[in-house]
């Protein structure tokens, strides 16, 4: 590569380049990182005893988790929550992304994709508050379900993981149409005729020619929508109740209300590697490869 | 079983744009049956048609008899060789031929048997197991077939499916699916631009333009007898020249075709003195003579081209542009056939066909 780039661009421009990634990826990524795991492996100790005898490396912020039921359920409530949203997200995003790819015509998916963004030219704090707004006791959503006849009392949507769940699937939306868009639309649309052309329906077309062919989309959407609702904070911090909290909500607290920057350290290395060990376990069940995603 | 086709007052009609006009047309039951057209003539669209991809804007589509409105694509007894071939790449030969029965709930040991026997059918039962991408263009194109089959069709419709085929393989397929519409009596119904395809195969050819059906006949007529002059010059080589009316006796009559002198033909058309009218001649019906007669023209030769058995040659009338296509045997003494020579051709004015202006297109 470096060949490459001299023969290009000449050696000094070149060794600029590589000089620039190298320092991103060390001051920028690597650093930061090492600095964390750093924390994470250390005692929480006051100022005047750092670099003294007892500043020891050791596990035991790690052990934490292990003996805190509490932080226990939550943890692994935001891995089935997060689940959820991705699942919920993909439900919703797949019909939409094989509409876009496959049955709108060029201006109809144009305008489609334009009405998906312009939500997103609001800031996340705005838009993620509107929906507290709307699915709130006396908010806009239970008065027309109320006028319509639909229920006979406001429901708490907020008072569960619901608000969270709904706020989150919106939030990350685009991070699941335009994988699935991309997939689905690479498929040859005379695949879907000949499918349908040998006698399948519509749900045996999905399932045994677009799914099959759109799955590295589909991982790649899931994987996205799922890391960032498993370490969001904005939206179970405005959306959810106190029983419903996120793991990252304990992580902030240890860092900025306990003040144990060591503890949180710990605890955010532990939802990574966990999310990370899940959605490997998931790759493996659905049999899909890094190969296919970076397809 | 009745496997025929009816298209019943049949039009299509996209915003303003008429794809395909109103047509009427039947294909007999176990027929070898193509469309023969150049691309965007509307021919595609009737396969679509045929098969449910799309509904007619007007008239009906009866396939064995049954009225197929509101039968959708998936439930008609038609199956499609599509023009790219369409074989799913994720499943292996044998899952990609038993996938219609797969749909129609066959039981596995069952869809094993046909697809086996369809792969004996085409000649590559070692296949069963490889992947798509392992397949070379003729297999690919042999599966597809055997795919298609499989769901017992009483119609199969073929669309241009030999176009990604080199010329060998092309002319075998060509034999080769005569051979399996022989032995299976399904109804085929071919779309194609290349008339060889057309003419070789098939019991009878509709051709096509600007979505109107110009004539539906066996190869034979179409070469012989073609009913318009977009037949007369799309199938098999023509030349045509232009010319007035100046005599007429019964079926017999003669133009005035300016430089080239009056020619003598023959034609169906009512035509009266005056009328514009074109002369078709083929290149093989034109000879060589040896002096000025009735018919005869002297014209210089441009260009030689030998093919083996004959020497096409192209030639221009003295004192016109026009470029006309003569085919001569070459076991002839071709001597003084040279560029740049003059020579004189004729033809017997029962061999040109003689059409209205008017139906020009």
């Amino acid at each position: 590569m470096f060949k490459q780039l001299s023969e290009r661009f000449g050696p000094w421009v070149s060794i600029g380049i590589f000089l620039l990634m190298f320092l991103w990826l060390v001051m920028l990524v690597i650093l930061p990182q090492i600095l964390m795991i750093d924390y994470s492996l250390r005692p929480n100790l006051p100022p005047s005893q750092i670099g003294g005898p007892d500043d020891q490396y050791t596990l035991k912020n790690y052990a934490t988790l292990a003996n805190n039921a509490i932080h226990q359920s939550i943890f692994f409530k935001t891995i089935w929550s997060s689940v959820l949203v991705t699942f919920c997200t993909l439900l919703l995003c797949y019909p939409l992304a094989y509409y876009l790819a496959k049955v709108a015509t060029p201006r109809q998916a144009a305008l489609c994709v334009l009405l998906l963004i312009i939500p997103f030219w609001i800031n996340e704090i705005l838009r993620t508050f509107s929906w507290f707004i709307i699915l709130s006791y006396r908010g806009p959503l239970n008065a027309l379900l109320l006028s319509l006849g639909f229920i006979d009392r406001p429901i708490r949507f907020l008072s569960g993981d619901g608000g969270v769940i709904v706020g989150m699937v919106y939030a990350y939306i685009l991070f699941m149409i335009f994988p699935l868009y991309n997939a689905i639309e690479s498929l040859d649309s005379n695949q879907i005729k000949a499918a349908r052309n040998l006698g399948s329906g519509w749900i045996r077309t999905h399932y045994r020619i677009i799914i099959p062919h759109a799955k590295p989309g589909i991982a790649t959407g899931c994987i996205m929508v799922f890391m960032l609702s498993a370490g969001s904070y904005a939206v179970p911090a405005l959306l959810g109740s106190p029983g419903s909290r996120w793991f990252t909500q304990i992580i902030y607290n240890w860092f900025f209300e306990g003040g144990d920057w060591n503890q949180g350290a710990a605890y955010a290395f532990i939802l990574l590697l966990l999310c990370i060990g899940f959605i490997v376990l998931m790759m493996r069940l659905f049999k899909v490869g890094l190969g296919d995603i970076a397809r | 079983m009745d496997s025929s086709v009816h298209l019943d007052h049949v039009m299509m009609k996209f915003d303003d744009f008429v794809a395909v006009q109103q047509t009427d047309l039947k294909i007999e039951s176990g027929e070898f049956f193509s469309f023969l057209g150049p691309s965007g003539c509307g021919k595609t669209t009737l396969l679509n048609i045929i098969s449910g991809f799309i509904e007619p804007t007007e008239g009906t589509v009866h396939i064995g008899g049954q009225d197929m409105r509101r039968v959708p694509a998936n439930k008609r007894p038609t199956s499609m060789i599509f023009q790219n071939l369409a074989l799913f790449p994720l499943m292996t030969v044998a899952e990609n031929i038993e996938f219609g029965l797969e749909v129609r709930g066959v039981r596995k040991a069952e869809r094993r048997k046909v697809s086996e026997r369809l792969l004996n059918l085409v000649a590559l039962p070692e296949c069963r197991d490889k992947r798509i991408s392992d397949l070379s263009g003729g297999q690919k194109q042999r599966i597809a077939i055997a795919r298609a089959l499989a769901v017992e069709p009483r119609v199969l419709l073929l669309d241009e499916p030999l176009s990604a085929l080199d010329l060998k393989l092309r002319q075998h397929m060509r034999t080769e699916l005569k051979d399996i519409q022989r032995k299976t009596g399904i109804t085929f119904i071919y779309i194609t631009h290349d008339q060889g395809e057309a003419l070789t195969m098939s019991d009878r050819v509709a051709v096509m333009s600007a979505g109107k059906l110009q004539q539906v006949a066996d190869p034979m007529t179409l070469y012989r007898a073609p009913a318009t002059p977009f037949v007369a010059s799309f199938v098999g080589e023509n030349n045509r020249i232009e010319g007035k009316v100046v005599a007429i006796d019964g079926t017999q009559v003669t133009l005035d075709c300016g430089d080239l002198g009056r020619l003598s033909g023959h034609t169906q058309d009512s035509l009266n003195l005056g009328d514009s009218a074109l002369l078709f001649i083929r290149p093989e019906l034109l000879t060589r003579r040896t002096s000025m007669s009735d018919n005869c023209f002297m014209a210089q030769i441009r260009e030689l081209n030998f093919e083996g058995a004959y020497l096409m040659i192209e030639a221009t009338p003295l004192k016109s542009q026009q470029r006309l296509r003569i085919q001569l045997l070459s076991d002839l003494n071709l001597d003084d056939v040279a560029t740049g020579n003059l020579i004189i051709f004729g033809f017997a004015a029962e061999d040109a066909m003689i059409m209205s202006g008017a139906r020009d297109v």
